[in-house]
């Protein structure tokens, strides 16, 4: 089997187990007391902010492996994990407002994470107009790494940053965000989507690598 | 406020929706580009 | 390191010289930085929304604006004249060329910033001549940090198609940490408060300067390599 096809079957399951997900979340697992059912939006939202973020951590790995390594398949990679990055953010993006508008009452607020979340999409897509305007394929590849590099050091900063600037100016909310300690059923809803979502992470990768190959320009 | 409280479920159906509308919709778009790109290869050979 | 430094000079003055013989980007700032600051003036209303209170914050956007501006002519003349490629051949380090540009942005940025300041004084009347040392070394800070960036970025970008539009997107994620900072303390500074107060935050601002100055120096060759 080719890596497109081994990444399309993996897809398919995790799509699959994707559903199986929804109905634990949606049926089977207890609604929230103080947030209401709003608060499973929780179940979706967080997993993909760790996929974002994992995408981005192996860009910038990869980046920092290809200048010094020079291997194209690096290069190749942190490509495909860079879109597959941006697919997560639009997630985020807009699983955030949602569960933000009715407990916050606010579609937006720029707090530490949401503010992260917007900047790393930021990234991502800056990332790929750059290699979109390159036409050479070395220094593309060069130029590419060095926008990962930057993007992943630039991070924590940010969430410095926002984190600090959120305290000095606590924002008024609406209903406390969700409790400290989870039930244990939230728990295990969470860590299987968690799993779900890494799962449609790989999947992923490997089907927009093999693109990569397939095509000249990753 | 448990009238707001329980109200709030659309926004969770809203989210679910555009969830599985995103992953579906890139999967579909990989799969499309994939037999764009085969296609394309066994044209060349 | 007085070689690498020489040389980093060397280049700096000769890309101020070109700057100052044809003055156009530094016309331009300028123009620009009157401009925002004469709209926010007439904007608002002084009952409503006390000065001091959006002061910092329309410094701080004139600033990055300007800064922009200034940025994408630092390897556009290079680039025109082929001249990159001399310079690459000559005995200068990558690192002194890199310095060298870095260092003629900053006076750039410095010199709109200057009148920037000073129109701002005139225009808001916030009193900055108080805490004008302070300021000083916030804006120091907080410039030299993304300057690094942007004049990282600016020498990939200009070989690029829409390299105008390009330099923003790319630069933008990378403006939030310095500016949050700056704008965070130039409050306190403003409203009276000793700059002991804002320590996270300038050593928010210290530590991205020395963070990315370092990284920008050490990627800068990868962006000219062939």
């Amino acid at each position: 089997m080719t890596l497109a096809q081994r990444g399309r079957w993996i897809t398919i399951g995790a799509l699959m187990l994707l559903a199986g997900i929804y109905v634990r979340a949606l049926r089977f697992t207890p609604v929230e007391l103080t947030q209401g059912p709003a608060q499973k939006i929780f179940y979706l939202h967080v997993p993909a902010a760790w996929s974002a973020m994992l995408s981005m951590g192996l860009v910038g790995l990869a980046s920092i492996l290809f200048l010094i390594m020079k291997d194209a398949r690096l290069d190749r990679f942190a490509a495909a994990s860079a879109e597959v990055g941006t697919v997560f953010c639009c997630v985020m993006l807009t699983t955030g407002p949602l569960w933000a508008r009715p407990i916050w009452g606010t579609w937006w607020t720029w707090d530490a994470r949401l503010t992260l979340t917007l900047m790393l999409f930021f990234l991502f897509i800056g990332y790929q107009v750059l290699r979109g305007a390159v036409t050479d394929p070395r220094l593309r590849a060069n130029y590419a790494a060095v926008v990962g590099i930057c993007g992943l050091i630039l991070l924590p900063f940010i969430h410095l940053s926002v984190y600090l600037f959120r305290t000095l100016h606590p924002m008024p909310i609406v209903l406390k965000p969700s409790a400290p300690s989870l039930p244990p059923e939230m728990l295990v809803t969470l860590l299987l989507s968690f799993g779900v979502f890494t799962l449609l992470y790989v999947g992923f990768v490997m089907q927009r690598y093999a693109l990569g190959e397939g095509e000249s320009d990753a | 406020m448990p009238e707001a409280v329980a109200g709030n479920g659309g926004y969770m159906i809203a989210a679910y929706i555009v969830t599985a509308v995103i992953l579906i919709g890139y999967s579909v778009l990989l799969a499309r580009r994939a037999r764009k790109s085969t296609s394309r290869q066994e044209k060349h050979v | 390191m007085r070689e690498l430094l020489r040389h980093a000079w060397l280049i700096a003055r000769k890309d101020l010289q070109l700057e100052f013989r044809s003055r156009t980007a530094l016309a331009s700032a300028f123009v620009f930085t009157a401009l925002v600051l004469v709209i926010f003036e007439h904007g608002r209303d002084p009952t409503a929304v006390p000065t001091i209170d959006l002061a910092p914050s329309i410094l701080w956007v004139t600033f990055s604006f300007a800064a922009m501006l200034g940025l994408n002519r630092a390897f556009q003349a290079e680039l025109e004249n082929q001249a990159l490629d001399g310079l690459l051949l000559s005995p200068i380090s990558r690192t002194s060329l890199f310095w060298g540009k870095l260092g003629a942005n900053l006076v750039f940025v410095a010199l709109v910033q200057v009148v920037g300041v000073l129109l701002f004084i005139l225009f808001f009347n916030v009193p900055v001549w108080r805490v004008w040392l302070p300021f000083l070394l916030v804006c120091a800070l907080a410039t030299v940090g993304f300057i690094a960036v942007g004049t990282l970025f600016s020498a990939m970008v200009v070989r690029t198609r829409f390299a105008e539009l390009m330099l923003p997107v790319l630069l933008l994620p990378f403006l939030l940490p310095p500016l949050i900072a700056a704008v965070a303390i130039t409050v306190q500074l403003f409203a009276g408060r000793p700059l002991s107060e804002s320590g996270g935050w300038l050593r928010l601002l210290a530590g991205y300067d020395l963070v990315f100055v370092s990284l920008t120096t050490l990627l800068f060759p990868a962006t000219v390599t062939e």
